[in-house]
């Protein structure tokens, strides 16, 4: 399995560049994968979309609901596509250090 | 632009593959290729129909009209009758008894590596949509050779890595279902849509849960409750609105099934789940969500795979609130929906399926902007993500430019602001589509726009009010 060095520390990560153990990420891990995403700065309104997204999967186990994500976060589809440009499930959860979603759709 | 073959390289080994392989067999693939043959045709499923698609093809090339990924390349490889003739080869040299007898003297080939390489890459270049069976002569239905063709190939692990992983994950897996939700974030987002629904309508019309006894056991593709929340919604609000005793259940809430596409025995597992969840609730009836596959999936295998289950009714949710509207249990405004809608027939629901009529009562009492996509029902195009193949990130390049090209078109051609597609597999790559050719269009489910053009009387208010109370 590839490895990578995020802000000082050396993560396993699949051939999609998604972290394998999301146990070790920080901030500082999530604001050094967000240029692969196409996120030049992360700025406020990134932080309140990756937080929610990794405190709702530290409690469920899972990403939210789109849906959740957007009434939780006050921002539209559109906006979050602007914020994230890969999208929610590739761009956002990648950098809020979740793995890979699995399932076909 | 140009088709990007984007050949992935195992590491583990020499050889090159069209797409991700989680643990390909690379001994005696001959061999096995043929004993699968054997096996496949032992079963008394395919005996008849196999012995018949492989015995006849005229050759014609009439499947040349209708091909949506032959029309795009125009190379003899993706001509529905030379993809077919991979797996006739096999069949005439191994277990025809011409081929066996005189095999040699009419210059049958032995089946070789390159030929295994060559069938999987035509395998998955099919998306199964079976338009070509439409204007076959001989009725040859080439889609369910591909299927053959994929059942062979698994004997040797060579399927796409995400089939592999999405029903493991609801094989083996905790959660049991492909999207990997685990029960409290399902029962999470049930309470959330719920919750969405009453500021939605107004009263109480969500999910009814783990509710044994109800009549109707409602099963979604799990993919729709991580991104179709209006799909959803407009599920639960039809099956209320016509006063159904329904429930979802909490232990097998995944009606996606990929066996359909690679493998008989998963296929049968994942079906078993289905039933067991539903017996387990004592439910007669499964309304199945909106999804191509899982409908065709249930509908037509559990006669065949489940004889022992106790549903005695499975029918897709379109047909469930088609059949509410004409009975005058469900109320529709049609100038709620203003803006223009056409339909997306999703092959497994639609050409073979015959769910047709059904969406378009819906739509009609939704709107009265609906406007046909040409051609269209029966003979309407594959989004180009079928057969599974939508889950394949590393043919994204074949599915958008190739597979998906005469879809685009045509949705480019009608110019509607909503695409109704129900079916998880063709919204995820509608969705695609219209991102990547730049089309003016939204992709949505029926039921997100009964949602939208619901009408409830004062009656069923009061009712939720004094079920409250």
């Amino acid at each position: 399995m590839a490895q990578i060095e995020l802000a000082g520390k050396m993560f396993d990560i699949d051939e999609d560049g998604f972290i394998q153990d999301a146990s070790d990420w920080d901030e500082n891990v999530g604001a050094a994968i967000a240029p692969t995403e196409g996120v030049t700065e992360m700025t406020e309104e990134h932080w309140k979309v990756v937080n929610y997204i990794r405190d709702y999967y530290l409690e469920f186990g899972v990403a939210p609901m789109v849906r959740k994500l957007c009434k939780s976060t006050g921002f539209d589809m559109k906006k979050i596509y602007e914020l994230f440009p890969s999208g929610p499930a590739k761009g956002a959860c990648k950098i809020a250090g979740l793995p890979k979603p699995t399932g076909c759709v | 632009m140009s088709e990007n073959t984007n050949r992935s390289e195992n590491s583990k080994t020499k050889r090159k593959y069209p797409f991700k392989i989680e643990h390909p067999t690379e001994e005696h693939r001959p061999e096995t290729m043929i004993n699968a043959m054997k096996d496949i045709l032992n079963a008394d499923i395919y005996k008849l129909p196999l012995s018949i698609y492989l015995d006849t093809c005229a050759r014609c090339n009439t499947c040349s009209t209708t091909c949506h990924v032959y029309q795009t390349t125009g190379k003899v490889e993706d001509l529905p009758a030379y993809r077919s003739e991979k797996v006739r080869r096999i069949y005439k040299k191994y277990f025809s008894r011409s081929g066996r007898l005189f095999g040699r003297l009419a210059g049958a080939k032995e089946l070789s590596e390159d030929d295994i390489n060559s069938l999987l890459e035509s395998a998955y270049r099919c998306t199964m949509c079976r338009r070509c069976n439409l204007e076959c002569p001989m009725g040859v239905d080439n889609a369910l050779i591909t299927r053959i063709a994929r059942v062979m190939l698994s004997y040797l692990n060579l399927m796409p890595s995400n089939f592999e992983i999405s029903v493991n994950s609801q094989l083996e897996g905790e959660t049991r279902n492909t999207s990997a939700i685990p029960r409290i974030a399902f029962l999470d987002t049930l309470e959330f849509l719920n919750e969405e629904i009453e500021e939605i309508v107004g009263c109480d019309m969500g999910f009814p849960i783990d509710k044994e006894g109800s009549e109707i056991l409602f099963i979604a593709p799990v993919s729709d409750y991580m991104m179709e929340a209006e799909t959803l919604m407009g599920n639960a609000v039809a099956l209320n609105a016509a006063g159904a005793d329904w429930t979802v259940g909490t232990e097998f809430y995944d009606a996606i099934n990929y066996g359909l596409f690679y493998s008989d025995e998963k296929l049968e597992q994942i079906l078993q789940c289905v039933h067991a969840e539903a017996k387990r609730l004592k439910v007669k009836k499964i309304v199945v969500g909106e999804c191509g596959h899982a409908t065709k999936t249930l509908k037509l295998f559990t006669e065949i795979l489940c004889k022992d289950s106790p549903v005695e009714k499975i029918e897709s949710v379109l047909e469930f609130t088609a059949h509410a509207i004409m009975d005058g249990k469900i109320k529709l405004d049609p100038s709620r929906v203003s803006e223009t809608v056409t339909y997306h027939d999703p092959c497994n629901l639609g050409r073979m399926g015959g769910v047709l009529d059904e969406p378009r009562t819906i739509l009609k009492a939704c709107t009265d902007n609906f406007i046909e996509m040409s051609p269209t029902r029966e003979e309407n195009y594959c989004c180009g993500g079928g057969g599974g193949t939508v889950t394949m990130d590393d043919i994204y390049d074949f599915r958008m430019n190739v597979a998906g090209k005469m879809k685009a078109d045509q949705m480019r051609s009608v110019g509607a602001h909503y695409v109704a597609a129900p079916c998880a597999n063709c919204k995820k790559q509608i969705r695609e589509l219209i991102d990547f050719h730049k089309i003016d269009s939204t992709v949505v489910g029926v039921h997100d726009l009964v949602l939208k053009a619901l009408v409830l009387d004062d009656a069923s208010q009061k009712k939720s009010d004094s079920d409250e109370s």
